[in-house]
């Protein structure tokens, strides 16, 4: 698909999506060229590593291994994009705060010279969406969409890295974010915004005291707006809202909490003519029916 | 009339000793002196969930045991640190930039130097798991099956010595 009017980045899929939810891989391989990005996948990537429990252990390894991932990126001299929320956190963090504290780049890059390498700083992190809104144009998705997701009401949940802190993220206002509603609105379905919004769906702290009763309020809020889906782009969150929901509904013996959970670019491949299968979206706990029949429409 | 001398004596309350040694620890970690910057207005308190959702959670209490040097409370098997959502609303509020759910990251960080964090929070098998596959998740089956139904590549092992090296 690439050709010389694509604009190349380095695709950094993380750890949970290939090897957990790989439809959520597919759907963005499937889909990005269609908007004109050319996804270059790089050899040396690890884990980002991931923002609660590898900081938890220590923050300085943490950085290390994280800059070391950015050097991979810069030796090719090509800028990175997430699909991950976790990825993304991690990444824009070790940028700002290496970029920020000399003394502390040195620090890592004591670590990085034991394998040859070195953080110099240079390449960006992009979430995918960003990616879209900033690089791309939005544009590009209406222009892409062959099967308009007409009728269909999208209940958003941002979940927490991809916005804050947000002077890090540099993603959206987190008190009023927009960047989801817009692009749901480019495939002409309609986004609607529940009650809980901004609550966290618990997955950085599941074994303790607050994930169950603060998800059973999350995902009644996701109910009462009685939408045909529940839209993110956090591998974590849709952990927590697919097989999640089924056990919290199980739990608290609620059946209406059933909205399904689906990554928007799961919708956007939909909307660019892909079927159910070929985005994974019959691979989820919890189905959408919703959306069968955008799957059967001719393109 | 010339005022009247206050002649009560202050009462004895109990006495609260800081442990200096304590926060130099926090310190020592990226971002733990920000902890110092704490004027315990409580702006962290509103829009947390746990705060919200567990009796006893109250970020602006974990800042002042920290300026205080109550470690004990904070460093141990009964931390309160993990009920911590990591939802980084305290950090988007706090006027003072101390970037609270780092402060109680760095605690967490105290824990693992010794060792005494909750099996539970699955901190040792992450950090294990990375250091030996590269992944937080470990490829299965599942996996496989899945990527090829799906026309996505097998993943490859990812080689870890480099992670090794600079985590020594």
């Amino acid at each position: 698909m690439a050709n010389e009017n694509q604009k190349k980045f380095a695709f950094f899929p993380g750890c949970l999506i290939p090897v957990r939810y790989p439809q959520m891989e597919a759907a963005i391989r499937k889909t990005l060229p269609k908007l004109g990005v050319d996804v270059v996948d790089l050899a040396g990537f690890t884990c980002c590593p991931d923002p609660i429990y590898f900081k938890s252990y220590d923050k300085t390894a943490w950085l290390a291994v994280a800059a070391r991932n950015l050097a991979v990126a810069e030796e090719a001299g090509l800028n990175v994009f997430t699909i991950c929320s976790g990825c993304t956190a991690t990444l824009s963090e070790t940028y700002q705060q290496l970029n920020t504290n000399k003394k502390l780049k040195d620090e890592i890059n004591m670590r990085l010279a034991r394998v040859g390498k070195e953080y110099k700083g240079t390449a960006t992190i992009r979430h995918v969406a960003t990616l879209i809104r900033d690089e791309v144009g939005i544009e590009a998705v209406a222009a892409s969409v062959v099967r308009p997701l007409e009728g269909l009401k999208v209940a958003i949940h941002y979940g927490c890295h991809l916005l804050k802190p947000s002077h890090v993220m540099r993603v959206d206002d987190p008190d009023d974010p927009h960047i989801l509603d817009d692009l749901v609105a480019e495939l002409g379905a309609t986004p609607v915004r529940h009650e809980e919004w901004i609550l966290c769906c618990g997955k950085a702290c599941k074994h303790e005291e607050a994930p169950p009763a603060m998800m059973y309020d999350l995902l009644k809020s996701v109910a009462a707006v009685e939408a045909d889906v529940l839209g993110v782009v956090c591998p974590s969150c849709f952990n927590e809202f697919d097989l999640g929901q089924v056990r919290l509904a199980r739990q608290y013996d609620d059946e209406t909490l059933k909205t399904p959970a689906v990554y928007y670019f799961q919708l956007l491949g939909l909307a660019q003519g892909l079927t159910l299968e070929e985005v994974g979206l019959h691979r989820h706990k919890v189905r959408a029916p919703a959306l069968e029949k955008y799957s059967a429409a001719a393109v | 009339m010339p005022p009247k001398k206050n002649k009560k004596k202050r009462e004895e309350g109990p006495t609260v000793t800081i442990d200096f040694e304590f926060k130099k620890l926090v310190e020592k970690v990226v971002d733990g002196t920000l902890v110092n910057y704490c004027y315990q207005c409580g702006a962290c308190v509103g829009d947390c969930p746990s705060a919200r959702y567990v009796e006893g959670f109250n970020p602006r209490e974990i800042m002042l045991k920290v300026l205080y040097g109550f470690g004990e409370e904070l460093v141990g098997p009964a931390s309160p640190a993990w009920q911590c959502t990591n939802c980084y609303n305290c950090y988007e509020r706090c006027p003072q930039n101390v970037k609270p759910v780092e402060i109680i990251i760095a605690v967490k960080n105290l824990m693992a130097q010794r060792g005494i964090y909750p099996a539970k929070a699955q901190v040792g098998d992450l950090v294990n798991t990375v250091l030996e596959t590269g992944r937080t998740a470990p490829v299965t089956a599942m996996t496989t099956k899945l990527r090829e139904e799906l026309g996505l590549a097998p993943l490859e092992a990812i080689d870890t010595a480099e992670l090794k090296k600079i985590l020594e």
